[in-house]
């Protein structure tokens, strides 16, 4: 009964873990090509509208 | 890991900085000197020689070429990294508490300290590469008083305009590097004293440490924080180590552990968290008080920490430090 809990509560610390690491990721390409586009205009506004849909594509790998 | 031990200084450290090729190490104390050390054999390779109070802080430009250094002598000062001669002094009413190169090495900025009827001030000077860098300007290019709490750190935030600051009151803030125009803040972002902040590579976050226990990684576009890590201590260093997905803490001890370790035993700790789950994954032993500044390569190979001990300590990384993966196969970008 102990090693089911144990194996229940790891594989929920599994999904947690990769559930963290797919949101680290989503943020880390989101914020680099937020900035990347802020730098290029300057520090003016950022214009990254057009960089939406390709970002989504990389979220999609992990 | 190998530890270095550098003798050299004979007060607290109070920041230590690696060049950006990570073969040099600079470090600057309360005993006035500041020093520049091999970081693969820890041979002393010189000594900046002129402040006439504790140097609190030091930056170098990506080039190796210039240092700058901020003092409780009310000074600034420029170096050249080669030759170890002042270039240049700047003058305040106060102590120079905070400097940092502009990403572009064109722009330093510096914090000067509250006191004796002087407001905390920022200031940011131009500085002139051309020639052998005596030639440089004495007056600001923008000079502004944060309102509120008082800045304690700062830095050049993801472009040459911005300047992020932390404050005694643990807020966090960007202004305008131009008009001094605060133009984001976060009142909340710590709960005490920020006594740190270093900037990711492509500087789109930072992390922070803080006198509330907490260090704490912020996007540098919404100030927004993005991960925390809860120690059981007040922390006076954080840095983010490339290629790994660790962030290094130092500070003092815990309170629990004060009583039952004598100060001769060198249990002073550098913690290394896990960047992503906040958990710590392990810690290095070794100074005799607490931990006051931390270091990362840039290349992510070694790290340095310096002690109020008077110590620096420089670990490079062994085999298996590159190879361990604690939380098994996770991809995960820098």
């Amino acid at each position: 009964e102990d090693a089911a809990e144990e194996s229940n509560i790891s594989a929920e610390l599994i999904a947690q873990r990769k559930r963290l690491v797919d949101e680290w990721n989503a943020w880390r390409l989101r914020s680099k090509e937020e900035s990347a586009s802020e730098k290029r205009h300057g520090g003016k506004k950022a214009a990254s509208l057009e960089k939406q849909p390709k970002e989504e594509a990389k979220e999609e790998i992990e | 890991m190998r530890p270095i031990l550098l003798q050299g200084h004979e007060r607290s450290l109070t920041q230590i900085k690696f060049n950006s090729e990570g073969d040099l190490l600079f470090s600057c104390s309360k005993d006035h000197i500041i020093n520049v050390w091999f970081t693969e054999n820890g041979e002393r390779l010189g000594t900046y020689d002129g402040h006439n109070g504790a140097v609190w802080t030091i930056d170098v430009d990506s080039q190796s070429r210039f240092l700058v250094s901020g003092s409780a002598d009310n000074t600034m000062r420029l170096w050249s990294v080669q030759s170890g001669k002042c270039l240049y002094t700047w003058e305040f009413p106060t102590a120079v508490k905070r400097v940092a190169f502009s990403e572009d090495d064109e722009q330093v900025v510096c914090i000067t300290e509250q006191r004796m009827g002087h407001q905390g001030a920022i200031r940011v000077f131009k500085i002139n590469r051309d020639g052998d860098g005596t030639n440089q300007s004495k007056e600001p290019t923008s000079f502004f008083y944060p309102v509120g709490s008082k800045a304690v750190v700062c830095a050049f935030g993801l472009n040459n305009n911005q300047i992020i600051t932390g404050h005694e009151s643990g807020k966090i803030a960007i202004f305008d590097a131009k008009t001094g125009d605060e133009v984001l803040n976060n009142e909340r972002a710590h709960m005490d004293v920020v006594t740190d902040l270093q900037l990711s590579t492509d500087r789109t976050y930072f992390i922070t440490s803080s006198k509330d226990k907490t260090a704490r990684i912020h996007d540098t576009r919404t100030l927004m924080v993005i991960k925390t890590y809860t120690t059981e201590t007040p922390l006076n260093s954080a840095a983010l180590a490339p290629g790994k997905p660790y962030v290094l803490l130092g500070g003092g001890q815990d309170a629990m552990s004060v009583t039952t370790t004598s100060l001769r035993q060198g249990k002073f700790e550098t913690r290394f968290w896990h960047k992503i789950f906040e958990e710590e994954v392990g810690r290095v032993k070794g100074h005799f008080g607490p931990v006051n500044t931390i270091a990362v390569s840039p290349k992510g190979d070694c790290y340095a920490s310096g002690g109020e001990d008077g110590f620096v300590r420089v670990h490079h990384f062994d085999e298996s430090y590159f190879r361990a993966k604690p939380y098994g196969e996770y991809e995960i970008e820098e």
